[in-house]
């Protein structure tokens, strides 16, 4: 069996995997150019440290700064088009999904899944020995429904200090009449390894990069998985594919793509490939803009629809003590009662992350406080002891809140063409009041939570800031997180999905698009565990297909 | 006494033994030459020259990051589970 893997990035890496584990000759067609080597140096000496910025970047494959934006809120989540993709840049923080998530069309908002939370559960292990994830099950079992006697392969990562501090105050105690509890957060990156596992990479040393970079690779990229490909899964970097060919019965035939070899503009070659089975894997917002352009899967006109992101609201402030912000991975902990529960009905629900790394996210500290403070004049001794005041309290709230999936939000083709010639994706995506009630909600949360911890409460939104927004008369903001997902949604009927339960298109019997566009809802979690889920559930489906 | 780090030293609150712990004293001097208070200390603090962070070790010793007692993001390694303990103060 000839495969053709369309992205070498979280899906496509495991992917591409199992199926040259199991006698299928692979190629893989990535549209970045290879990672760059000096990504560390690049960061260090970078002034805004958002989270593409230490990566290679070509004109050919240009990453998600080339998307059309046509409102009329912005999606603000970046994509990486690099050999490994927006796994390179991703924090490494791996939640499950609630078995409630995959029933979200039940409450109303949003669709169901057409598989449950115990169909993907074994994926769900699976998924986390490849990776390599950090967690205590008996820890997990609290909040989300964990096999007995299972073992993650590495065992939780230690919490911070602010955790502690957190976690002392509000553990016990009721927002809303529900219970607080801080709880690890599962990390894919390496902590101490139970019996039976050898983790790939060095143990955390807390170089506090983990987004965008681990200097050290003790954060899973898809390089990982791509270093454990057998021999018969070929890798071709700086290959752009632009169309896909079906026959009269549907079946693809042929895979188009342009190859470039310059950085920096658009000068390239055309080639086509033959494939028995074809596998895209190249990210919701591409996977969507590849079916739009080639005109396939779409009978149920759903391609590119049900766009969702997750808005992020932070809170920011001062603990009453100094903890020691900027140490150790981003988040290590979060408060996850809010995920679930019946007032899901009624206002999206939202996971809390409490953030170690200061302001750094929410107000670009400690560069900000010590422009702040020096305009106030402070200098010397005085200058010094404020801003160790001012940033050794600081702790941010990180809220992902859930985005239903809504067919007006979608991806299609701009006018506008890349340097390759090659139609630009184009987004309209609109804050549902559904996610604004529940951004209000979260907000209000905080504020209870704020004044448990008896912390000076910095937050502010303000009108000329990016993601400005009112709801109900309050001033709020959103933040991206760079989880798109929904736009080749699964479902359990052709007449109104893209994919079937296996992430294969209903139109097309030998045509596969995987990743985060599958998913009928994205719920409170990182996305990318069920991503790979999913995609190991997919690669399995394939080989047992192809005996 | 060298005007340079002494002008550096009333301004950052650093004294001049830690500053030209940092190697980058010569660097410095040269960029800052006119420079106002505010761009000194900015640089010092931060390893920001006019938007531009000049070198990786410009961005690694920024006295920001002294003064909290931790090290800036990406530049040092100090051990699985070092963010478990109670910080240090390092203010004066």
């Amino acid at each position: 069996m000839r495969a053709v893997v369309v992205g070498a990035g979280f899906a496509g890496s495991l992917v591409a995997k199992v199926l040259g584990d199991n006698g299928f000759r692979v190629l893989v067609l990535e549209a970045g150019a290879e990672p760059n080597e000096d990504a560390v140096s690049r960061y260090r000496t970078a002034l805004v440290k958002s989270p593409l910025v230490p990566f290679r970047r070509t004109a050919a494959a240009p990453s998600s700064d080339y998307v059309v934006d046509t409102g009329p809120h912005s999606l603000a989540s970046p994509y990486l088009r690099m050999n490994g993709g927006t796994g390179t840049a991703w924090t490494g923080i791996t939640p499950r999904m609630r078995p409630d998530d995959f029933r979200t069309g039940d409450l109303g908002r949003g669709r169901n899944w057409p598989l449950s939370y115990d169909d993907l559960e074994p994926s769900y292990r699976a998924a986390e020995w490849e990776i390599g994830i950090a967690a205590d099950a008996d820890e997990q079992r609290r909040h989300v429904p964990i096999p007995e006697g299972y073992r993650y392969p590495m065992h939780a990562l230690p919490r911070t200090f602010l955790d502690d501090a957190i976690a002392s105050v509000v553990d016990g105690q009721r927002i809303d009449g529900r219970e607080l509890l801080v709880v690890g957060t599962p990390q894919a990156r390496n902590g101490v390894p139970v019996d039976g596992y050898h983790p790939d990479g060095q143990l955390c040393a807390g170089f506090a990069s983990c987004v965008p970079v681990c200097p050290e690779g003790a954060k899973y990229t898809p390089h990982r998985t791509q270093r454990r490909w057998s021999s018969t899964v070929e890798l071709r970097t700086r290959c752009a594919v632009n169309r896909l060919h079906a026959d009269e019965f549907g079946r693809i035939t042929k895979v188009d793509y342009q190859r470039y070899e310059d950085d920096t503009s658009g000068r390239h070659t055309r080639h086509s490939v033959e494939a028995d089975v074809v596998v895209l894997a190249a990210h919701a917002i591409e996977n969507a803009k590849l079916l739009l352009l080639s005109g396939l899967a779409n009978s149920s006109d759903q391609v590119g629809r049900n766009l969702m992101g997750h808005p992020v609201l932070l809170t920011w402030g001062l603990m009453p003590h100094p903890i020691g912000p900027f140490r150790g991975p981003g988040s290590t902990t979060g408060i996850e009662t809010f995920r679930s529960g019946p007032e899901r009905r009624e206002r999206a629900p939202f996971r809390i992350e409490i953030g170690n790394w200061g302001w750094g996210w929410s107000a670009g500290s400690p560069g900000s406080d010590t422009a702040e403070l020096v305009a106030a004049g402070l200098r010397g001794t005085a200058l010094r002891q404020a801003v160790a005041e001012r940033v050794g309290r600081q702790f941010t709230l990180q809220i992902e809140v859930e985005q239903e999936a809504d067919p007006a939000n979608r991806v299609t083709l701009a006018a506008e063409r890349d340097a390759l010639g090659t139609p630009r994706p184009s987004v309209h995506y609109a804050l549902s009041e559904y996610a604004k009630d529940g951004l209000l909600a979260s907000k209000r949360v905080s504020d209870r939570l704020f004044e448990m911890l008896g912390a000076e409460d910095h937050t502010a939104y303000k009108p000329d800031d990016g993601h400005y927004f009112e709801h109900n008369g309050e001033p709020l903001r959103y933040w991206g997180a760079g989880h798109s997902g929904g736009t080749h949604v699964m479902g359990s009927s052709p007449r109104d999905s893209v994919v079937d339960q296996w992430q294969r298109c209903w139109d097309h019997p030998n045509l596969y698009a995987v990743g985060c566009g599958s998913m009928p809802s994205l719920g409170t979690s990182n996305p990318s565990l069920t991503m790979a889920a999913l995609a190991l559930r997919t690669a399995d489906h394939l080989v047992s297909r192809a005996r | 006494m060298d005007a340079f780090v002494e002008l550096s030293a009333e301004l950052t609150g650093f004294s001049a033994e830690e500053l030209r712990s940092t190697g980058l004293v010569e660097q410095y001097r040269a960029l800052a030459d006119g420079a106002s208070e505010a761009e000194i200390i900015e640089l010092w603090y931060t390893g920001v020259w006019r938007g531009v962070i000049p070198t990786e070790r410009a961005y690694a010793e920024g006295l920001a990051w002294k003064a909290v007692g931790v090290a800036a993001p990406g530049t040092s390694a100090p051990g699985f589970g070092s963010w478990e303990r109670r910080p240090r103060r390092s203010a004066r």
